[in-house]
């Protein structure tokens, strides 16, 4: 639930029921009032009463002054005065209406009488109920005011909270498009906005700075690799070399050349992560994956390994260079850790694309081949291949996951 | 041919000197774009080697100031960085090929001759080496007149060995050109030796030389 519904839920019920609680006790105040006023004019009532008996020495009649008065003969010679509330029969409906009556004793004639008068309440009773109907509506009129100004006033002051929040939600460590900064009246959303901004943008900085380093660092190693690379070509047409001090050479090739794969793998990793290709265009992908069998055929046919492509018509919009790249991968994958006289699969379904390779490997732990360096202990590839193409897919929204089914790799891209 | 080597890092500088050199070519080096300038302001080269980081600014003022002097040597860009944007600006601006670090000596040779070959006869040239003539726009073979039919790897890696006569090519050499740095199969070097037989043969079934020798398995030379 939402802070503001919280918020207006409990400021309801808290209005509601003040509300509630007011009605009663001014429903209560007016009664008396109203009944205080009545017990007055009866008050008046008997005064006049008395006086009337005493003036003319006669009971008035009972109609008397629109007031019910009647009499009964007593033999009491005490009888304290008292207000109470009493049916009233008007002459005029000859309808009971709500009354309240007055009773008191009256020495007339040397006679004792208890008289009653009785007074329509009706028209007390009719205030009241205008007066409790003018408070409902003005209650509702009053919680609708409420509802609705919480929404749109509470709203209006949050919208600078939820902007924050949608930049949170969207923070992209490698963008590096800084936050825009609407201005609000409020300290507290100033703070944070300010404070949010502080953040990613030293976040962001580290992160540029450190993938900075990367690639420098990358760059840097080229030129001593190609001097070494150079060295070595020049140091291999020295005609007194003998076969074991080749032997060496042959492997500070293979060394540096590895060095250099490593190199361009990480500068790859790199440029994803930085989104430095850019260069997206529609790709036939089948198109893609048939050239690159083609490329590979000569090591696929070298290591005995049946090769069986069946793939769908599929188009992508991607970097041609990291399609390229991920292919290659997935090739290489499926090449490296093959078996003599074993088989690659590859079928695309659709918009799924499966890579499937014997092996002398069993299954492979799918939390963590993905990740960089993780490599199996004979192989001598960078360990980066499977982050590489890990990384395009999440890149492009590719979902990659891996299985083990019936001795097969599986390497499965929905390019959904 | 007459060579400038525009390049700061002194071991890559004299490591492709060395291997240039041995040809008969003429080598001349420096270290940064100012004495480069000096250099192209005093004498004429045939190709110029230009890394782009250098010292002083990027390789890149090299090339404008070629153009704008209207001068057109060949220039083959040396960039450590393989980033696409750096390659289309310096052939926009005037390079004609450009190679990633690190790289084969053979491989810049190779480059660096067939961008010197384009420039220097055209695009209809033949190329002789012995009783090998090779025409290069229609990519056909012939020895004595005999037509021989190479598959496309084959008749690339004629071309290669050519441009690196007399000298060792190692097999990571080979199948870097031949494969593309993409393909990463340190492990299997036998299909080059299948490519490499398969050359062999058919050149030897006509010249009746064998114009390969095989070094220790650390590659081949062809003479």
């Amino acid at each position: 639930m939402k802070l503001a519904s919280h918020y207006n839920r409990a400021s309801i019920i808290i209005s509601v029921s003040m509300l509630i609680i007011s009605a009663c006790i001014y429903y209560v105040i007016i009664n008396h009032i109203a009944r205080k006023e009545l017990d007055d004019d009866l008050s008046e009532e008997v005064g006049e009463f008395i006086s009337y008996v005493n003036n003319n020495h006669s009971l008035p009649v009972a109609q008397y002054d629109e007031n019910q008065t009647s009499y009964i003969k007593t033999n009491l010679k005490s009888f304290n005065t008292r207000f109470y509330d009493a049916p009233y029969t008007n002459p005029n409906h000859t309808e009971i209406e709500p009354g309240r009556a007055v009773s008191g004793l009256i020495h007339f004639n040397g006679e004792n009488y208890i008289f009653t008068i009785v007074e329509s309440r009706e028209e007390t009773e009719y205030l009241i109920q205008i007066i409790s109907l003018v408070t409902v509506i003005l209650t509702a009129i009053l919680l609708f005011v409420l509802v609705v100004t919480n929404m749109f006033v509470l709203n209006g002051l949050w919208r600078p909270f939820y902007n924050i929040l949608g930049f949170l939600k969207s923070f992209n460590i490698s963008d590096i498009t800084i936050i825009t900064t609407k201005n609000t009246k409020v300290d507290e959303f100033r703070d944070l906005n300010d404070a949010v901004s502080k953040m990613s943008a030293r976040v962001t900085s580290d992160y540029q700075g450190l993938k900075t380093f990367t690639e420098n660092a990358s760059h840097e190693m080229m030129t001593p690799l190609s001097v070494i690379t150079s060295k070595l070509d020049n140091l291999i047409q020295d005609e007194r070399l003998d076969s074991d001090q080749l032997k060496e050479i042959t492997d500070i090739y293979s060394a540096s050349n590895k060095l250099a794969r490593l190199n361009q793998s990480l500068l790859i990793l790199v440029k994803i992560d930085n989104d430095l290709l850019q260069d997206n265009e529609t790709l036939n992908l089948s198109a893609v994956i048939l050239e690159k069998g083609q490329q590979f055929q000569e090591i696929i046919k070298n290591k005995k390994i049946i090769l069986s492509i069946e793939l769908d018509n599929m188009e992508i919009t991607a970097s041609k260079y990291l399609i390229d790249v991920m292919v290659n991968n997935l090739f290489s994958n499926a090449i490296r850790h093959n078996k003599a006289n074993g088989e690659i699969k590859i079928g695309m379904c659709g918009r799924t694309l499966v890579f499937q390779n014997s092996s002398d490997q069993s299954e492979l732990n799918s939390e963590l081949i993905f990740n960089r360096f993780y490599k199996g202990k004979t192989s001598d590839g960078t360990g980066l291949g499977l982050a590489i193409l890990k990384n395009i897919c999440s890149h492009y929204c590719f979902e990659l996951t891996y299985k083990y089914s019936n001795g097969l790799h599986i390497f499965e891209i929905d390019f959904n | 041919m007459k060579l400038l080597i525009v390049e700061d890092e002194q071991g890559l500088r004299e490591a492709i000197q060395k291997y240039f050199t041995e040809e008969g070519n003429i080598c001349e080096e420096c270290s940064d774009l100012k004495i480069a300038i000096q250099k192209i302001d005093l004498y004429e080269y045939d190709c110029i080697l230009l890394d782009i980081g250098l010292p002083d600014g990027e390789g890149f003022t090299i090339l404008e100031y070629l153009k704008s002097i209207g001068r057109d040597e060949c220039v083959l860009i040396i960039s450590a960085r393989n980033s696409l944007e750096d390659k289309l600006k310096g052939l926009n601006i005037g390079a004609d090929d450009y190679i990633t670090k690190p790289f084969h000596l053979s491989e810049l040779k190779a480059r660096l001759q067939a961008v010197f070959r384009r420039k220097a006869f055209g695009s209809t040239n033949t190329l002789i080496y012995k009783d090998i003539h090779i025409d290069l726009s229609g990519r056909s073979v012939s020895i004595n007149n005999n037509e021989i039919i190479f598959t496309k790897k084959e008749y690339d890696m004629l071309l290669y060995f050519i441009a690196n006569k007399g000298k060792v090519i190692s097999k990571n050499a080979i199948a870097e050109h031949l494969w593309g740095d993409e393909i990463d199969m340190i492990d299997s070097f036998d299909f080059i030796y299948t490519h490499i037989k398969n050359l062999r043969k058919k050149l030897m079934e006509v010249t009746g030389t064998d114009f390969f020798s095989s070094i220790y398995g650390v590659g081949y030379k062809f003479i």
